[in-house]
């Protein structure tokens, strides 16, 4: 283990994310991801797709407190969940991105430092985030095939 | 590669590479499938996990677990020992009586983890009754058996990071640390290598309770809840002892505590730049001087 700190962190090394977005999977590549070697029918209905071994795969979207995530859910023949997979995690802007002075003062520093401004700021630690949206979110596509695709072929 | 899944209550990434690209799909696939596993023997809110047979179960008669449950419970006892019992997963009753946990079964008393055994052939046994969450230590042990199987897997490169807690092998990687108060903001750290960072804070957790408030932080001696907005941060060679560590720290606020040293480990507390920034508007409401000045002499 090796561990090289920032020397004396100052307050005004804060930065706000503006808009990060990470994409994970395209839409195809979520499809052999979760279904491999399988193939897929469009139902009519944006996002839905039947799969050819007889289940289903939903692509979603929901909204967080501080994040928009569009997310695929892949359903087993028995209306089971096979996975979940993230498609795209986008991070809501802050109130300091509307401040442009604000942020003008770090434009020349980022280049300097591993921090990149609007960059991909990646391996963030900090106290759990919950996916319960995302949770929340399966359950409703549960409901969904439930309601109204269970059967329907 | 780089992949997320929603797991153990957040959000699992893995970010893998120096394989072709499907046996590292497959790689990446199974260290997810071993996160997913630690999340159904441990959840404290499925009944049908390990921990809620133990809770249920324990004081009565040994119960059997799987071995990862047995393994981080004994790992448990011993950071409970080496800490003085500031690392303690039997602090749950209260958050059960703060509704930070929902309370299905009976509110038990107070109890240590003093009270908690590990028996041959992975059976656990409670001297009397007591809710065990492993909350504090089993997000960290997911990261460390992801990487253990991206390991095996023969990847030489990779960062797992589970909702904030993360572990990185290979080159040496930029750490990141997200404000508790705005998350939003994100600070640069420092430069990791081969090693785990992992970060707690009341702030995200922080509800009223009663006539005052509560946070999944408690104080193991006084039983009282941590309402402070810091963010305490571990850095050690296994995320699981980082992610104990950060509720140590949490409690002493000192990162050269000799539980730190003898784990090899290394402490920091962050304060919250929006919270001082709250500070600043509470001053300027509360002092009938600054209350006239211009709202933005205050800004950070």
């Amino acid at each position: 283990m090796r561990w090289t700190p920032v020397l004396a962190v100052p307050a005004a090394i804060v930065v706000t994310v503006p808009g990060k977005a990470t994409v994970y999977l395209t839409t195809e590549q979520a499809q052999r991801a979760i279904f491999p070697g399988a193939t897929f029918t469009g139902t009519g209905r944006p996002g839905v797709f039947r799969v050819s071994n007889g289940g289903y795969l939903v692509i979603d979207q929901v909204v967080g407190k501080h994040e928009y995530i569009t997310y695929a859910v892949g359903i087993n023949p028995n209306g089971t969940v096979k996975q979940i997979e993230i498609l795209q995690y986008n991070e809501s802007y802050g109130y300091e991105v509307r401040n442009a002075s604000w942020r003008a003062q770090f434009v020349g520093k980022s280049a300097a430092s591993p921090l990149q401004l609007n960059g991909d700021i990646k391996n963030i630690s900090g106290a759990t985030l919950s996916s319960k949206h995302v949770t929340d979110g399966v359950k409703r596509i549960l409901n969904m095939y439930e309601t109204s695709l269970k059967g329907a072929r | 590669m780089r992949r997320q899944r929603p797991l153990l209550g957040t959000f699992v990434e893995i970010d893998a590479e120096g394989l072709p690209g499907h046996e590292l799909e497959r790689a990446v696939a199974a260290a997810f499938a071993a996160v997913a596993l630690v999340g159904r023997l441990m959840s404290f809110h499925d009944p049908d996990s390990d921990l809620s047979a133990i809770n249920r179960g324990a004081a009565v008669a040994p119960v059997a677990v799987h071995p990862w449950v047995a393994r981080v419970i004994s790992r448990a006892l011993a950071l409970h020992r080496l800490t003085d019992g500031l690392f303690d997963c039997a602090i749950a009753c209260e958050l059960v009586r703060w509704k930070v946990l929902p309370d299905d079964g009976p509110v038990t008393a107070p109890a240590t983890m003093a009270a908690v055994h590990l028996l041959p052939d992975n059976h656990i046994a409670f001297d009397t009754p007591l809710t065990l969450d492993l909350g504090g230590i089993a997000k960290g042990f997911a990261v460390d058996r992801a990487v253990a199987v991206l390991r095996r897997h023969a990847i030489r490169a990779a960062v797992v990071n589970a909702g904030g807690d993360l572990r990185a092998i290979g080159p040496a990687v930029p750490i990141h640390l997200r404000d508790p108060v705005d998350p939003s903001a994100i600070r640069f750290a420092g430069m990791l290598q081969n090693g785990a960072i992992a970060t707690s804070s009341a702030a995200t957790t922080l509800t009223r309770f009663g006539s005052g408030q509560v946070s999944a932080l408690v104080r193991a001696r006084t039983r009282q809840p941590i309402v402070d907005c810091d963010a305490y941060s571990a850095i050690a060679g296994s995320c699981m002892v980082a992610d104990a560590l950060t509720k140590v720290l949490a409690q002493s606020r000192q990162p050269d505590a000799p539980c730190f040293r003898r784990l090899g480990a290394v402490g920091f507390i962050t304060p919250s730049h929006a919270q001082q920034r709250f500070k600043g508007l509470d001053r300027r409401i509360a002092d009938p001087y600054f209350s006239n000045a211009p709202a933005r002499r205050y800004r950070a």
